[in-house]
């Protein structure tokens, strides 16, 4: 399994040169590393416990005395399938063999085929690792390198200005959450001397000099590195702002591939997190919930359709890893599960609707939904796919809800809010694309906007499906007990209704004010975009104006000052020199009485205080 | 001295090493002179060199050659004196210990342990790259290889002395060679570069000297044999001294903010070949002697002067991020880039953890590498576009494909991420650091987060942006220059992918030996003591 997107990876750079045999050892790599998930998945169908596998990466010794645990530094590849991490894997992988099929006709004309296939193996590569990951140390090198290629897929277009300013950001900002993450496992190494999950969490009480305050720093550590990657709302930018400018497959794999690995990662780390207080537990579910419904409404305003499914998908992600970290709070682990399954159900729909919307896109060559319109009638495949991605995002978390919510709580209202505020924004999205009329610009001419080539637009349906599926599968408890190997109990009919209606109800308010009035509505939502615009443009501001140019300044005039000083050093040691062969040349006495009685003075002012 | 040497090689009756090895694939070569013969064999070779007729360059391959092979000379000895390291041996190995100037107590006294038999693996390995980097050198071959071999001379001295006169000699005489390559083979601005060098390494030779005299004079002025000099118990205040004074020797030669001053002229431009050996393992010798003298030596003086250090540690790696970030010309951005991983080394040394320190030993190793990789590499693409100017320097990627993959390894070392050496070691030091300096080791990551952006913006602009039809023309890099480029990325991806380092198979050494560590740990227990819990519960 992991190996496979590896050797992918190995043949690309080493012996593949054209377009089409990369993209064929691309799909080679992840087909093979799905068909060697489905196996283990076979495997482990009736079984409960998983499969290990360990090897030694790097053993040091580093103490001969203090704590045993700190005695030797090492990093094992310790890898471990259960039937969750099977599949998150088979998610993944599936998003992939989408993806690359989808771009293997409708991104011919991408620059760079074969960096960019092999990027994409290299990122299956890490996202495997990453999952199948229990030492900590090990889990991060993985997701590092995930994290590289994504940063080298989002900016694969090198040659185009914009591309590469937004590549930046999706450069600076998760690297920054994964310095986070990288600290919270510091953090704990430094504490407990142990990178091993399994052997950390029975450590995290029993350990001498163990601190609450110590655990819930590393927690809210990692959980913002974790965060960051699944891209959840205020730390979305790095995707929201590549969508447009990155090449479709590479938004829609890193769309699809993270959360799935986030949210799953996020699991495997919550044992940590639990042990440290209720008090921090809190505060991660209440910024899950923020954050769910603040990329509802972000995705509200936002006029840029690929932008506005990248924050809905946001909004589930959230939703998911609410209920996931309230399960681990409150209820000891039984439906913290359905928060996961969320999470993958929304995953394809998510590719999905990267896909459909940049075909969307590019045929009307414009990013502006105000401008956009009548994609049902002129690119019905496109729609269609859209429609699906709306309905698919919309319910994905209802079966989660329903398992992990109670509708009545103050918890419940405001996810309940979040499910309605994304299946407002994932139908917006459609409705502004598909329907309405598509109007002539300049130097563009409406009835030459035409449909993808016909061998790609299967893709995005079958993507869909999956989701669908999935999200079915979120509402069976049997799902749940497989994925955790736990008895969940059975969900009245009537709260799968409730949270199912919340959905559809989000679907349908979309559509009064679209319907009824297109451009007012359309216009409404560009006009309140103005306000998180100003906030963000502030924020940049004032990042730029207190940190970034002072510190410019400060490196810029030590650039200066730094030479000018060690001239004028040189100078003054030159002249003194000439002065002192000069004097000795003249034979001034007095001049050479005066300097030896200034360093005898030194040195006897100095040395008693230094040799005391 | 030399006549010392020789009499003192003549009176030793050649027998087994001094550590033997009972480790399968050990003894198959043994010699009680392996470091003498590291030392002293490319400073016969220069001389051979320096007297050999050259009559209009006839003879300059046949040089080149005798540079190479020395240098793989030595590389295959320390290979060989690697693979017999007796691995937790609480003392040095491979000691020579002959009376040398009784009247002051001078000793020649060599001898390695863990870090020091890695750094001279690091400072052989960069000793024959240099050499395929200096291939294209037309002019004046002779003194040039001569001076080369010099360098390495001394370098490996440095590393191997045991006495602290030995290593002022080895450690000073270093800048004279180094100097005299950048004056007689460098780029435009040469002539401030190697003052530069000379002022700021002469600086820190100073420093170095005066620590040395404090401690000599502190210890009864008997003697400079470290084994002595650190182990004699000083007075706080001249540890406050003694440890500034080293630490500002080495700051200059590592080298740390602000006496990076040198660096930028020196890495734009020294000769390519020279910039390895500078970036690759001189500098790096101010950081062992941190780590040998300071952290090894003078425990209470590091852990006061630890925070200064891991202030100037993240201080290095910001600023190094943000110049290269403003710079206008490739070679130096590709200086102030190299800065960084001195940084990462000192955080380490300034932690004083087991841990920290350990992967402060392999950051010597990776830094070194990654550092001369990134500075020769961005050389050589420099060299190939016929420009240096960041604002011309567009697009060349196509049309230099081997050069553009290798910088963007050089780039990805630099970093540390995953399968490189460098990853390792900043993990290691990085959970080091974190109990003992949580808010430098945060610092310097975020530095490097400010290096990844720095990295990023210069390799789209220069590899993978737009082809600039005004450039002047590109080729891609010969093949010396695809090997020595090689060599440094494959060190660097083989460490990392194998952390245990090169190993005849079936012996048992890791690369990044903690001898020093251990010994440091065995005599300080308080080295430990930040792991040890006070309570049993919160």
């Amino acid at each position: 399994m992991v190996l496979a997107p590896l050797a992918a990876f190995v043949i690309a750079v080493s012996s593949v040169r054209g377009r089409r045999a990369s993209m064929n050892t691309a799909m080679l790599g992840a087909v093979v590393t799905l068909a060697a998930t489905l196996l283990v998945g076979w495997g482990l169908a009736r079984k409960t416990t998983g499969f290990s596998a360990s090897y030694v990466y790097l053993t040091a010794n580093v103490g001969l005395n203090g704590p045993t645990a700190f005695q030797n530094f090492e990093v094992d590849i310790v890898l471990h399938a259960d039937h969750l991490t099977v599949v998150a894997l088979a998610v993944i992988e599936l998003c992939f063999i989408g993806v690359l099929a989808w771009a293997r006709i409708a991104a011919r004309n991408e620059p760079g085929p074969v960096r960019f296939q092999s990027l994409i193996s290299v990122f299956l590569f890490g996202c495997v690792g990453a999952l199948l990951s229990t030492d900590l140390a090990e889990m991060f090198s993985f997701w590092a390198l995930a994290g590289g290629a994504t940063y080298l897929m989002l900016a694969h277009r090198w040659g185009d200005e914009a591309a590469a300013r937004s590549g930046r950001i999706a450069l600076a900002l998760p690297f920054l959450t994964d310095l986070f993450l990288l600290c919270g496992i510091a953090v704990l190494y430094s504490r407990y001397g142990q990178q091993n999950i399994s052997l950390l969490v029975p450590a995290l009480h029993t350990t001498a000099g163990w601190t609450v305050r110590q655990i819930a720093v590393a927690a809210v550590l990692m959980f913002v590195g974790v965060a960051g990657r699944m891209a959840l709302w205020p730390l979305h930018e790095w995707l929201t702002g590549t969508a447009p400018t990155a090449p479709p497959a590479a938004s829609a794999i890193a769309l699809a591939a993270w959360p799935v690995v986030g949210v799953t990662v996020l699991y495997h780390l919550l044992p940590i997190f639990v042990a440290s207080d209720v008090q921090t537990m809190r505060w991660l579910v209440i910024a899950c919930g923020a954050s769910a419904v603040g990329a509802g409404l972000y995705s509200l305003v936002a006029m840029e359709p690929r932008r506005a499914l990248v924050l809905a998908g946001a909004a589930v992600a959230a939703i998911g890893a609410a209920i996931t970290i309230r399960g681990f709070q409150f209820h000891a682990f039984t439906f913290a599960v359905a928060g996961l399954a969320a999470v993958y159900a929304s995953a394809p729909a998510r590719a999905a609707g990267a896909l459909a919307a940049s075909n969307i896109v590019n045929a009307m060559r414009t990013e502006d939904m105000r401008e956009m319109g009548d994609a049902w009638r002129r690119m019905r495949s496109s729609a269609v796919a859209l429609l699906g991605v709306a309905v698919a995002l919309g319910v994905s978390a209802a079966g989660a809800l329903a398992f992990g919510v109670d509708s009545r709580s103050r918890f419940g209202v405001v996810l309940g809010e979040a499910v309605f505020v994304l299946a407002v924004a994932g139908m917006r999205a459609f409705l502004a694309t598909s329907s309405g009329p598509l109007r002539r610009r300049r130097a563009f001419d409406p009835d030459r906007v035409r449909e993808a080539p016909r061998a790609s637009l299967s893709w995005p349906y079958w993507l869909v499906v999956a989701s669908l599926a999935l999200t079915a599968a979120s509402f069976v408890p049997a799902w749940l007990g497989f994925l955790d190997n736990g008895k969940h109990a059975t969900v009245p009919a009537s709260t799968y209704a409730l949270w199912v209606a919340v959905a559809l109800a989000g679907l349908a308010a979309a559509a009064l004010p679209i319907g009824r009035n297109k451009d007012g509505a359309l216009r409404a939502s560009s006009g309140l975009a103005l306000l998180p615009e100003r906030l963000e443009l502030a924020a940049r501001n004032l990042l730029g104006r207190y940190v970034v140019t002072p510190a410019v300044r400060l490196v810029e005039g030590a650039e200066r000052l730094v030479p000018a000083a060690d001239a004028a050093v040189g100078r003054i040691s030159h002249v003194s020199g000439r002065y002192t062969i000069a004097a000795l040349q003249t034979g001034d006495v007095a001049v050479l009485v005066v300097m030896g009685v200034l360093l005898a003075l030194l040195v006897a002012l100095l040395s008693p205080a230094v040799l005391r | 001295m030399i006549a010392g040497l020789v009499h003192s090689i003549a009176s030793q009756p050649f027998g087994p090493s001094p550590s033997p090895a009972t480790v399968p694939g050990a003894n198959i070569f043994t010699s009680a002179f392996i470091l003498s013969i590291a030392i002293w064999a490319p400073v016969l070779m220069a001389a051979v060199i320096g007297v050999m007729p050259n009559p209009r360059g006839r003879y300059d391959t046949l040089i080149k050659q005798i540079a190479f092979f020395t240098n793989f000379l030595v590389l295959f000895l320390l290979f060989v004196a690697y693979n017999q390291f007796q691995n937790f041996l609480p003392s040095m190995q491979y000691e020579e210990n002959r009376s040398w100037l009784p009247a002051i107590g001078a000793t020649y006294h060599l001898g390695v342990d863990g870090p020091a038999i890695l750094m001279l693996m690091l400072s052989a390995l960069i000793g024959i790259i240099a050499v395929l980097a200096s291939l294209g050198i037309r002019t004046r071959v002779r003194a040039y290889f001569a001076l080369l071999l010099l360098t390495q001379a001394c370098v490996t001295g440095a590393i191997a002395a045991h006495d602290l006169f030995v290593l002022v000699l080895f450690w000073s005489a270093a800048t004279v060679p180094l100097a005299l390559l950048i004056l007689g083979w460098g780029g435009p601005r040469r002539e401030a570069a190697a003052w530069r060098l000379v002022g700021y390494w002469g600086a820190g030779t100073l420093a170095l000297v005066l620590a040395v005299v404090g401690l000599y004079v502190a210890s009864g002025g008997t003697s400079f044999d470290m084994d002595v000099v650190l182990k004699n118990p000083i007075g706080p205040r001249a540890e406050v001294v003694v440890a500034v004074a080293l630490l500002i020797a080495g700051a200059t030669r590592l080298p740390l903010f602000p006496l990076h001053g040198w660096a930028r002229d020196v890495y734009a431009d020294a000769p390519i070949g020279v910039s390895v050996v500078i970036a690759g393992s001189a500098s790096r010798l101010g950081g062992y002697l941190l780590l040998r003298v300071l952290v090894g030596g003078e425990p209470d003086g590091a852990k006061l002067v630890a925070p200064l250090v891991a202030a100037v540690a993240a201080i290095t790696v910001v600023y190094g991020a943000v110049a290269a970030l403003r710079s206008p010309d490739v070679r130096h951005a590709a200086a102030n880039l190299a800065l960084i991983p001195g940084g990462v080394t000192a955080l380490g040394l300034a932690a004083l953890t087991p841990l920290s320190i350990a992967g402060s030993v392999l950051s010597l190793f990776a830094g070194g590498m990654a550092s001369a990789l990134i500075v020769s590499a961005f050389a050589t693409l420099s060299d190939r576009a016929q420009t240096r100017n960041l604002a011309v320097l567009s697009g060349v990627a196509a049309r230099m494909p081997k050069v553009a993959w290798l910088t963007v390894l050089a780039a990805l070392g630099l970093l540390g991420v995953p399968l490189m050496a460098s990853f390792t070691s900043n993990e290691m030091t990085f959970f080091g650091a974190f109990k003992t300096q949580p808010v430098g080791a945060f610092a310097v990551a975020a530095g490097l987060a400010v290096a990844a952006i720095a990295v990023a913006v210069i390799i789209q602009r220069v590899l993978f942006g737009p082809p600039n039809p005004d450039a002047p023309a590109v080729s891609d890099s010969s093949l010396s220059e695809s090997w020595y480029l090689g060599l440094l990325a494959g060190a660097l991806l083989w460490v990392g992918i194998v952390p245990g380092g090169p190993k005849i198979p079936g012996t048992d050494t890791p690369l990044f030996d903690p001898g020093l560590v251990n010994q440091m740990v065995a005599n300080i227990p308080e080295i430990s003591a930040p792991y040890s819990g006070t309570s049993a519960t919160p």
